[in-house]
């Protein structure tokens, strides 16, 4: 491949920092071309990305409605308690 | 009284040790979703996040004294909560440990990848099909080593910042990003596991 790296190297050591855009802009545009003349890589990079738009939707969005006064109920529960 | 809007953590945190109970209740405002959804994150059910987020603060109340307040505290509070959801979490029948190796991509000795790569991907873009993928890594994160699983958690789905999540699980960036990408990749091949192949004509054309 042009940008001198296996698919093993790209997977492995370079997937992170390329999907974070942290990476030099000549490598990036190595292992882009990387990625778009190798399907396999293609596909994983596809497969990883729908995977962390999966794991985005995991975030729980109903936080209990009365969570904020079960708490202070019991901690003032338990700290009369401990002070009784 | 007074208005505690602009109040700080570290304000709070003084005038909790002070034995002021309105910051008290300030810091549960301030929390106690974050909290919760850091539990819900170990646990995987609401009742024990809900009961976690509630030993989170009264250890918080309990141990509020020995906080170092050249530290972060959101950092020592994130850390009391992880502890309190584990805690709770070994009170249950413990799952098999799995080995992230075995579920890394596999390469030949020249690097290529060993077996085909089938992208599954557009299933991402299916509502119903998304919402299961999603509570299947849900589940596929719960077979995590719980160093793995926090990372995994705290980025990808709270989307917390990375220097934030180093320095609450006390770890290096370089170690955040390497636990990260292995998480990932691992609940990305669970994932290809029970993702069929969605249509194979394009590659038999």
């Amino acid at each position: 491949m042009t940008d001198g790296k296996t698919c093993k190297e790209l997977i492995l050591d370079c997937l992170l920092e390329f999907e974070e855009g942290t990476m030099p802009v000549g490598e990036r545009q190595d292992l882009q071309l990387h990625f778009e003349m190798c399907p396999p890589c293609m596909n994983f990079l596809a497969t990883y990305r729908a995977t962390g738009k999966a794991l985005k939707m995991l975030k729980p969005t109903e936080i209990p409605p009365a969570l904020e006064e079960t708490v202070m109920t019991f901690v003032r529960a338990r700290r009369e308690k401990e002070k009784g | 009284m007074g208005s505690n809007e602009a109040a700080t953590d570290l304000d709070l945190v003084r005038r909790i040790k002070a034995g002021d109970d309105q910051a008290f209740e300030e810091m549960v405002k301030r929390y106690h979703a974050r909290v919760y959804s850091l539990s819900y994150g170990v646990l995987r059910n609401p009742q024990d996040a809900e009961e976690a987020t509630q030993d989170a603060f009264l250890t918080l109340y309990r141990k509020i004294g020995t906080f170092d307040e050249s530290r972060k505290f959101f950092s020592w509070f994130y850390r009391v909560a992880l502890n309190s959801a584990y805690s709770r979490a070994r009170r249950r029948p413990a799952l098999p440990t799995i080995a992230i190796e075995d579920r890394l991509p596999k390469f030949s000795g020249d690097g290529h990848f060993a077996a085909e790569v089938p992208d599954w991907s557009v299933a991402i873009e299916d509502d119903v099909a998304a919402r299961e993928l999603a509570a299947r890594a849900g589940e596929f994160i719960g077979e995590l080593p719980p160093a793995y699983r926090d990372v995994i958690w705290m980025n990808d789905v709270e989307g917390m910042a990375p220097p934030e999540i180093a320095e609450t699980l006390e770890i290096s960036i370089p170690a955040f990003k390497s636990r990260l990408h292995r998480a990932r990749l691992y609940v990305r091949q669970r994932l290809s596991e029970i993702s069929s192949t969605p249509n194979r004509a394009e590659a038999a054309g």
